[in-house]
């Protein structure tokens, strides 16, 4: 388990409704029904709020879906980050499914977090690579199937 | 992407502009330093819904319908409960419409507090993003961030949750807040209230191009208070009209270059919606605060500079916490949560303010309450003729800026609107042929 002064924290990111866009909350409720000590797990569809979340935690997990042309859907893309290390580059994470419009995406709320001092030490990046973001849809069978070793990657992230 | 004319013209085409509250492209071309040509792209999610909420039961839509946007859910969920209400010839009690104007003033906090400050404003500071701003500005950010948790804390209490309330529902809501957990937010409320008001003088201190807008503006108006949660229709031309006679006056109509349907209202030229609209239709409806406020930042009673749309904002940002203020401090316990709506065979209408602009919802049940039609109108679709004019009036302006810049205007004229396609700068691709 991580140790710091503060919680550690594992957020699913995305809109329940919109296809894989769904597995971020999906693979944070399987980590909750874990009921792992010290870890608080938290659902959000606007990564603004992810800057008032993470600060004063010691480390963050956060998973979302990502749109990776070229890409298998279901795969997972950890990337790592935190107070001290280098910025994520300026497309990073830019197509997540919450990347939108008036809403911040993923990359802009860590680098916001980090602008104003507040991003853990630690963040890890667990993206799931989505096949469609259609509205009513439910997550695909190449993203289902990604949910548990999503769970893994957290646990074994999160076990560092 | 872009391309070359043959006759040496030029295209300007900014790719793919978003993807989830709606996606959209620009294109733009110029010949000899006129425009030819300004076509903004969106690819709207209403189309789909109106489809889909067929064949759905009445009760479903503030349900189905807020999923359209994670920014202004309340607007969808609040227009949807009005038509439905309507159709079924029910009108809810005073204490119900408050609530709803209650929850709406959480999302318009939400919705302001990041477009003003997070999006806005490094516009006007020269500032690629508000990363970039944060560096220099922390504290401007800082505030930005807790003004809108304010608005966050108030949703959370009386929609259930902060982002799509699950509290709301055809009638009223399932569980009415109570004094105390309304009041444990109010010094949340006042707090942002306060830094809302602090933070004025330097909104008010941009240099703000300089540009009046010709067209017809079109808001809500209501008996008193400023328009949010409801209210019939009005104009800059004086034109009123009730929300059930909208589509008497405003008509959808396909254009090839985008799956968005732009609506004229009776077939006139382009017509806005949003801040611009309500503030200039409704200063007199404005509590003495905000009236004071938007007298202190420079703007008269008319606003029709799109982007002084910021200053304007920032009144009825606080507006909307001087309105949830007061519903807070007038609410009592023991207020029915909703009221019975049994179907009816019928046709209803319901619009309300979305932060953006009026957003306004038509829907045919059977006496089963089974939806036969439903039309959404959102705010978007009704503005996108007039971004594309400011667009034509504004890259002529500035035809001589190198294509950075020139993008960079761009994006900043269809920022003004706040629309439901992208602000996100890093989206922006854009490359231009220069002959």
């Amino acid at each position: 388990m991580v140790t710091g002064v503060g919680e550690v924290l594992v957020v699913g990111l995305g809109s329940p409704d919109r296809g894989d866009d769904a597995v971020g909350p999906v693979v944070a409720r399987r980590v909750a029904s874990l009921g792992l000590a010290g870890v608080r797990v938290l659902a959000h569809e606007d990564p603004t709020d992810l800057v008032e979340s993470m600060t004063g935690a010691s480390a963050v997990v956060v998973v979302d879906a990502v749109w990776s042309p070229g890409s298998t859907p279901g795969q997972l893309v950890v990337l790592e980050t935190g107070d001290g290390a280098a910025p994520l580059p300026e497309d990073a994470w830019e197509r997540t499914g919450r990347g939108g419009t008036h809403a911040f995406g993923l990359a802009s709320a860590v680098e916001l977090a980090r602008a104003l001092r507040r991003l853990p030490p630690r963040v890890v990046l667990v993206g799931v690579v989505a096949s469609t973001f259609e509205h009513g849809a439910g997550l695909s069978p190449a993203v289902r199937a990604a949910v548990e070793p999503a769970v893994a990657t957290i646990r074994a992230a999160l076990e560092r | 992407m872009s391309h070359k004319l043959r006759d040496g013209g030029q295209v300007m085409h900014v790719g793919t502009l978003a993807r989830v509250e709606g996606e959209g492209a620009m294109h733009i071309e110029l010949r000899d330093g006129k425009v030819e040509t300004v076509q903004l792209r969106i690819y709207e999610p209403p189309r789909f819904y109106e489809a889909f909420l067929r064949g759905r039961a009445y009760t479903e839509p503030p349900d189905i319908t807020a999923r359209i946007c994670g920014i202004c859910p309340v607007a969808y969920q609040t227009s949807s409960c009005w038509a439905m209400e309507d159709a079924c010839g029910v009108s809810v009690p005073e204490a119900i419409r408050l609530m709803r104007r209650l929850l709406y003033c959480g999302e318009w906090i939400e919705s302001h507090a990041l477009h003003m400050f997070l999006l806005h404003t490094p516009d006007f500071l020269g500032y690629e993003s508000a990363i970039a701003m944060a560096a220099d500005h922390p504290a401007v950010v800082e505030s930005a961030l807790r003004m809108k948790k304010a608005g966050n804390d108030l949703m959370d209490v009386v929609g259930g949750r902060s982002v799509h309330p699950i509290n709301v529902r055809l009638g009223g809501f399932y569980r009415m807040p109570t004094v105390a957990e309304l009041r444990a937010v109010r010094p949340k409320l006042e707090r942002a209230l306060d830094e809302a008001l602090a933070a004025m003088p330097l909104l008010a201190s941009f240099d703000f191009p300089e540009m009046e807008q010709p067209y017809e503006y079109l808001a809500l108006r209501s008996a008193a208070g400023y328009p949010i949660e409801s209210g019939d229709v009005v104009t800059s031309a004086g034109k009123a009209f009730r929300v059930q006679e909208f589509t008497q006056h405003i008509e959808e109509q396909h254009v090839e270059h985008s799956n968005a349907l732009h609506a004229t209202l009776d077939g006139g030229g382009p017509y806005v919606v949003g801040p611009l609209a309500r503030y200039t239709l409704n200063y007199d409806r404005l509590s003495p605060l905000a009236q004071e406020t938007a007298r202190a930042a420079g703007l008269g009673e008319t606003c029709r500079n799109p982007f002084r749309s910021l200053l304007v904002r920032g009144v009825e940002l606080v507006e909307a916490y001087h309105e949830a203020l007061r519903i807070i401090d007038g609410w009592v316990d023991g207020v029915p949560p909703s009221v019975p709506v049994p179907a009816r065979a019928g046709e209803g209408f319901g619009a309300s303010e979305a932060p953006r602009g009026v957003l306004f919802h038509r829907y045919v049940i059977d006496d089963a309450g089974i939806i036969q039609d439903a039309q959404i109108v959102p705010p978007t679709s009704q503005n996108q003729p007039s971004i594309e004019a400011d667009l034509r009036t504004m890259v002529e302006m500035w035809t001589e800026l190198d294509d950075h810049a020139l993008s960079h205007r761009c994006e900043q004229a269809i920022r003004n609107y706040d629309p439901c396609i992208s602000c996100a700068t890093h989206f922006l691709d854009l490359t231009v042929d220069r002959r």
